[in-house]
This record gives C-alpha cells, sequence and structure tokens, in this order.
C-alpha cells in the first residue's frame, strides 16, 4: 500500500520552497547577514586608527558603554524630543491636509498632485534649501520678516534651540503630506452614509467628525503614527546637510552620532552598538504600534 | 596612438562642499543590491539564472577592474597603466587640468583618472577611508590632510615612501610640511603646500583709521569697535571679525590659535593630557565667548564654515578675517569680491606681543597601500610636486608652495610679495595633536568648543575638565593598546 496524499503534499512543499529559495536565499543575504553582522561586530572593541587592539571580543561592554556615554544621552533625548514633536505636528498636519483634499471642489486632482511635492524632493535638497531659507544674510525668512532693514537679519541656526526647531520643521514640511496621503485612504474607506444618517440626527460637522471620521480613521492615523515614528527615528540628512550636529551638540542625533563614530572615528564596534541600539528600539515601537493596530482591525472585525 | 587624457569627474560634489557626504557613495552598493533583489519577486529558473548571471557580471567586473587595461596600441617599452587619483573639488579646476594634461603628456602610457570628493576636508576623508577600509585596489594616489597622516599609517592605509622621498628631496621642501608627512619614523605624504592660519584685514580702513595691523587680540577688538563705529553710516552692516566657528574642523583649528595665543595647549607636551581646563586655555575660549561671538563677530559665525566667512569678508561687511594663504587670490579677484586691492594680510594676533600662534595645514600626496602601481603613482607625484608645478598652482591658483626655493624665486615674488610675509608665520604654524585617533579626539573638541560658544549657561571649566578626561581616556587607549 502506497500513501500517496502525504507524499503529494510533500512534493508540493518542497516545490514550494524551490519557488520561495531565492527571495529567501537574498533575505538572508542582503537583510538578516548585515544585521547580524552589525550585531557580532557591537561586541568587539575595533578602532581603525588602533590596528593592534585586534578585533577583541568585549561582550556587551559597547552597550554598558554606551548607557554611561554623555553624548549618546544627549543624543537620544534629542533623537526623541525630535520624533515626539515632528510626529504630533505631522500626523496634525497631514489630517488637515487630507481632511481638505478630500472635499470635493475644483482643481482638486491639482492640488492632492501639489501636495506631493515636497516628499519627491530628496531630503538633502530639501535640507539644503531650508537652510538657504534661514540663512543669516540672504534667507528668505529674513527678508519676509525685515525687507531691507538687514541689520536686523536673525541668524536662526547659530541659536541651539532655534536650530533644532528647524530641523523639525524641515521634517514637518517634508513629510506632513505623507501622512495626508495615508490618511487620505482611510477617509475615503468611511461610508457616505454614515454622514447622511449624522445629519439627519441633526449632528454638526464637528459632532460629525469627532464621533464619526476620528473613530474610524484610528487604523489609518495608528499605519502613519508607525511609519513617522519609524522614519524620524533614522533622522540623519538633514542634520548632516544643515547644521553636522551644531550649534554646541543642539541637533546630535543618534543616527547621526552613529554615522560620526563608524566612518569618521573608525570606531566600528561602539559605532555598531550605537546602530543596533537605534534598530532595537524601533523594532521595540514597531512591535507596539503593530499590536495597537491589529488589536484595532480585530475590534472592527468583531463589531 | 596613444591613449588620451582620461578624467572622469565620477563623484561631483556640491558646490557647497560639506553637503555631499560618504552617504551617497554607499548608495552605489545599496543600489546595486536593490537591482538584484528587483529581479527576485518571481521565483523561477529563469530568475535564479538572471540572479547568477549579474553576479557573474559583478565578479567579472571587479577582477577586470583590478587589471591594467590591455591596449593594442601600447608602446614596446611600456604597458599602459591606468591611475586613479582621488582628490576633493578643487576651486581652480582648471590648473588641476592643465597640470595633469601636462604629466600624462610627457608620460603617455600612463593616463588618469580623477575621482572628486567634496570640498569638506571631513567629508572627502569618510568617503577615502571608506575605499581604504574596503581594500579598494582602483584608489592610487591619494590627496591626505596633514592630520590623517597617524591614522592612515597605523591603519596600513599609505604606502610608506622612505626609499623614494630621499633625505636630499626631503631637503628641498619647508621642514615643517616634511615633518607632518611622518610618523612612527615612516614618510608617507609629500606636501603639496603648505597652509597656516592668517589675519586678513582691510588695508583701506585701517590706514584711514590710523592703524597698523593689530598685535594682540585685546587691539584688534579696539580697532574693530573703532572703525566699525566710524563706518555706522556708511556701512551699517560692517562687524569687526569674520571667522568659521561651525561645529566641524575648522572651529578646532581656530580655537587652537587662540589658545596657543594666550600661552595654552590643547594636550600636554608629551601629548599624553588633555590640557582644556588649564587657566590659559580656559581665558582664550572665555574671551571668544565674551568678545568675539555676537560682538565683534556676528552670532552667525557659529554656522560658519571657511567660505562662509570668507564669503562675509569678500563682501565687505568685515574688518577683520582669519582664513588660510589661498584667500589671498580670491580677496583680491575684482570677478569674486568686492574688496580687491584693498587687504593687507598679517600674522594672527595673540594675547600678549609677540605671543601669537598659527595652525598648521595643508595637503600631502600619499599613495594607497593597495595600488598596483607604486611606481607610476610615484611618478605622478614626483611632477605634481615638482617645483614648476608647485610655482604653476601659486601664480595661478594661489596656493602657497611647500618647496623652500619658491620662497625666493624672484619671478614668483613678484606676482605674490605676501608670500616673504608668510615665510616666517608658515615656518612656525603649529601642528593639531598627531594621533592616530585624531578624527575621534577632534569629535571631543568641537564638541567642547561649540557648547562653550553656542550655549547660553554653561560651566565652563567644568565642561572643559569633563572634556579633558574623555580626551585623556581616549589618548591612553593609543598607549594601552597590546
Amino acid at each position: 500500500m502506497s500513501l500517496p496524499e502525504p507524499i503529494a503534499r510533500h512534493r508540493e512543499s518542497l516545490a514550494a520552497w524551490t519557488m520561495v529559495a531565492p527571495a529567501l536565499l537574498v533575505t538572508l543575504v542582503f537583510a538578516l547577514y548585515p544585521v547580524l553582522d552589525s550585531f557580532w561586530l557591537s561586541l568587539h572593541h575595533i578602532f581603525v586608527g588602533i590596528p593592534s587592539l585586534g578585533r577583541s571580543f568585549i561582550g556587551l561592554e559597547n552597550y554598558v558603554n554606551l548607557l554611561r556615554d554623555p553624548v549618546a544621552h544627549q543624543a537620544l533625548f534629542v533623537t526623541l524630543a525630535f520624533v515626539v514633536l515632528s510626529t504630533v505636528l505631522e500626523l496634525t498636519c497631514g489630517l488637515v491636509i487630507a481632511l481638505v483634499i478630500h472635499e470635493r471642489f475644483r482643481g482638486r486632482g491639482l492640488v492632492r498632485a501639489a501636495i506631493l511635492i515636497p516628499w519627491a524632493i530628496p531630503t538633502v535638497v530639501a535640507s539644503q534649501l531650508w537652510r538657504y531659507i534661514f540663512n543669516d544674510q540672504y534667507g528668505v525668512a529674513n527678508l519676509l520678516l525685515f525687507g531691507d532693514r538687514v541689520a536686523a537679519y536673525i541668524p536662526w541656526l547659530a541659536y541651539p534651540s532655534v536650530a533644532f526647531g528647524i530641523i523639525v520643521l524641515a521634517d514637518v514640511w517634508k513629510t506632513s503630506c505623507f501622512a495626508a496621503l495615508l490618511i487620505l485612504a482611510g477617509l475615503q474607506v468611511i461610508s457616505d452614509d454614515l454622514y447622511d444618517a449624522a445629519k439627519v440626527d441633526g449632528a454638526a460637522a464637528w459632532q460629525r467628525f469627532w464621533h464619526i471620521t476620528l473613530p474610524l480613521l484610528k487604523p489609518a492615523l495608528l499605519l502613519a503614527l508607525l511609519f513617522r515614528t519609524m522614519d524620524a527615528f533614522r533622522v540623519f540628512d538633514l542634520v548632516f546637510v544643515m547644521t553636522q550636529g551644531g550649534p554646541g551638540d543642539a541637533t546630535q542625533v543618534l543616527q547621526f552620532y552613529g554615522y560620526q563614530t563608524l566612518f569618521t572615528e573608525g570606531r566600528l564596534g561602539y559605532g555598531s552598538a550605537i546602530s543596533v541600539a537605534v534598530f532595537l528600539m524601533i523594532l521595540g515601537l514597531s512591535l507596539i504600534y503593530l499590536r495597537a493596530i491589529g488589536s484595532n482591525l480585530l475590534e472592527r472585525r468583531r463589531t | 596612438m596613444s591613449p588620451a587624457l582620461c578624467i572622469k569627474k565620477t563623484m561631483q560634489g556640491y558646490s557647497s562642499g560639506e553637503v555631499r557626504g560618504p552617504r551617497t557613495d554607499l548608495c552605489t552598493a545599496a543600489g546595486r543590491r536593490s537591482s538584484l533583489t528587483g529581479h527576485v519577486p518571481h521565483p523561477s529558473t529563469t530568475a535564479i539564472c538572471l540572479l547568477l548571471t549579474l553576479l557573474s557580471l559583478c565578479w567579472l567586473a571587479s577582477a577586470t577592474a583590478a587589471q591594467p587595461p590591455t591596449d593594442r596600441a601600447a608602446t614596446a617599452s611600456s604597458d599602459p597603466v591606468t591611475l586613479r587619483f582621488v582628490s576633493w573639488k578643487p576651486d581652480h579646476q582648471r590648473v588641476w587640468d592643465d597640470a595633469i594634461a601636462q604629466f600624462t603628456k610627457a608620460h603617455p602610457h600612463i593616463s588618469i583618472v580623477r575621482e572628486l570628493a567634496p570640498h569638506s576636508s571631513t567629508a572627502y576623508h569618510d568617503l577615502l577611508t571608506q575605499k581604504l577600509k574596503n581594500r579598494d585596489a582602483t584608489v592610487d594616489v591619494f590627496f591626505m590632510d596633514v592630520i590623517w597622516v597617524p591614522e592612515f599609517s597605523a591603519a596600513g592605509w599609505a604606502r610608506s615612501l622612505d626609499d623614494r622621498f630621499s633625505p636630499a628631496m626631503r631637503a628641498e621642501f619647508l621642514p615643517a610640511t616634511v615633518a607632518v608627512g611622518r610618523y612612527g619614523g615612516h614618510f608617507y605624504g609629500i606636501p603639496s603646500r603648505i597652509d597656516a592660519g592668517l589675519l586678513y584685514y582691510r588695508q583701506d580702513l585701517l590706514k584711514k583709521y590710523g592703524f597698523a595691523a593689530p598685535v594682540t587680540w585685546e587691539e584688534l577688538a579696539r580697532q574693530a569697535d573703532h572703525i566699525v563705529a566710524g563706518e555706522q553710516q556708511a556701512n551699517p552692516t560692517l562687524r569687526g571679525y569674520s571667522a568659521p566657528f561651525k561645529q566641524y574642523e575648522g572651529l578646532v583649528c581656530h580655537m587652537l590659535e587662540f589658545i596657543e595665543g594666550n600661552g595654552g595647549a590643547l594636550l600636554t607636551a608629551d601629548a599624553s593630557k588633555s590640557t582644556l581646563a588649564a587657566p590659559q586655555a580656559l581665558a582664550a575660549v572665555q574671551f571668544v565667548r565674551d568678545r568675539i561671538i555676537g560682538r565683534l563677530a556676528s552670532r552667525a559665525a557659529l554656522t560658519y564654515q571657511e567660505p562662509e566667512s570668507l564669503s562675509v569678508f569678500l563682501q565687505g561687511h568685515a574688518v577683520f578675517h582669519r582664513n588660510w594663504p589661498y584667500a589671498w587670490e580670491l580677496a583680491n579677484n575684482p570677478t569674486r569680491s568686492t574688496i580687491a586691492g584693498k587687504i593687507g594680510v598679517a600674522a594672527l594676533p595673540g594675547f600678549a606681543a609677540g605671543h601669537h600662534a598659527a595652525t598648521l595645514g595643508g595637503w600631502l600626496y600619499g599613495i594607497s597601500a593597495y595600488s598596483q602601481h607604486p611606481d607610476e603613482a610615484w611618478a605622478l607625484i614626483e611632477f605634481l610636486s615638482s617645483h614648476a608645478i608647485q610655482k604653476k598652482f601659486a601664480q595661478e591658483a594661489g596656493i602657497a608652495p611647500s618647496r623652500q626655493a619658491l620662497f625666493a624665486d624672484l619671478d614668483l615674488l613678484s606676482t605674490m610679495p605676501q608670500l616673504r610675509n608668510h615665510f616666517a608665520v608658515l615656518q612656525s604654524a603649529i601642528a593639531r595633536p598627531r594621533s592616530p585617533v585624531y578624527p575621534a579626539l577632534s569629535h571631543l573638541l568641537q564638541r567642547y568648543f561649540s557648547r562653550a560658544l553656542a550655549v547660553d549657561d554653561i560651566d565652563l571649566a567644568q565642561e572643559a575638565a569633563i572634556t579633558d578626561a574623555r580626551i585623556d581616556a581616549l589618548l591612553a587607549l593609543t598607549r594601552t593598546a597590546p
């Protein structure tokens, strides 16, 4: 007696594995391997300028040092402040933009396309634009505020807190439209019947927004929040182009600190530890978000 | 048929220099990866074949790149060789093109491929060291900042030039420039030029108010205040001083000049301990914080690298300006400058008469340890650092030469009379700390100086003590290494 079914199933799963093998292989080589290699590097003491140190294995010492490093503390604080401020502002602006371009009006297609322009500009170019806007001598910000009273011109980027604010502003300008796009997709799913029913019941516009739009937008908002938080955590280009972490480390963010440590200072172990720490923080945050989004979807299915 | 001169600008930087970073360079590797993954979503034999073909093509390309190109028109005497010369994007591209065309004319079997990195020293460092870390055999000759020599030597990136850079040849260069190319008893760099911090000033304005070039910083401050007050009506945007104070390498160069000019130092004489918390060093930093930032100089100087601070001076918005020798040519070039012919140049002031300091800068030519054409590379370096070419760079690009004889060259002195005055300053210029971990050391210094100048409420002595401790720990690492 043969067992045709298990063999057939076996053959099928073999075929399946063969088919996914290339994708799996590429993922392993190009995604998993670099991550694991970074982690492995982060357990070593490697200083390009001191080759006699070799590649000594030091366990978690880099991570212990990272916890004690005052520059890393400052960078973490700046990064978290950047993440919170920029995501809150981006979601708020994104929601407003989405509500506007969701309405029907003449030239809506044009406005929808135009709103994506900041997103389409490479971050390096956008950063340079913002640097010019806030230039102390020929920046358009000074021109608009003070006209030809050149003596009153403000060197915006020379003040630590202002420079930080400008980095946030540039990020909000550039990525609000991305949040808007995700939120717009959420808006389009909401059925008009709900609004019609609410209108019949005499609900005012803000009541309809508060009790219909916002609750039903929750999944889209969470998704936008997830993307924006992960992205904001990785902020690098804006700092690299506009301030190089200055003045006085006011815009020193973790990714830029990691970059300096790895590429300029040649501290491969410590720099990798910084990168892995950022990776773990983003991973942790996204797991929390995904759980929130997941439970949210389940809730909707139950109702 | 001789191989044509081949100049490829493979890594064109943005004009403002610091913008373009090595990140873009890394993208090429990432880009190749994503183009590979792009073929994967349809798992089939064709995809695998494609993948393998691509991989083998990449391998083939890299294998052939490492080989010297075979040219049927090769002369019988020597095989054609392609040299890759990495440098930053120069201000005077034409002068470089001319010099390299002269070289390839004299050496028809050698063609030169140039790679241009951003003008910012740090961005260029990151890009070049990334290639050297990967043992990139296509890099032959590179431009090397004087502060990189210990690191390049320790990491084994630069080839020792002991047997080529003969004692007779060494004697032809300024001793300071030869010394910075040496580390651990070996020579790694041939000086292309010399740089030292200089004080540029508005000759016309100083004359108008009856001043001579200032000798102390106090004197400079007094003169500047007087002139700025006097010119208030005619030029309301005129400030006393313009210099780069952004958080970057240039900040270390300039702050070193204040600290040494006050009898202080960054490190102890044996380079084992940091001395930022010493009274002279603290007082010098305090002076810059209290008297220069936001007063003599606009607070905007905290965002200036060299090009921005030079531009303020060229537009006639500053009485005094700190820069390297190359600024003379630009400041006197009427197409770039509104103050051409109105400027003077002198040694930077100190805090007491006779007590002044200039930071030593400059660039060296080095040969990569992984180059497969060291002989041809040396021929190029010999040519570029020759008397004739240095003279050309001095005359056409305003670059201060590193050859002693050029400072007595009457032909050159007739067009660059200021070289005679520079000589003493250049000879006595002070090098930044020489350490294989200089990039890390410099970041600690940049952080301290930038915080000292930009943060409102700061305990300077405490901040200096913390930085001292961190630098000491870093320096100890280089000594305790087995």
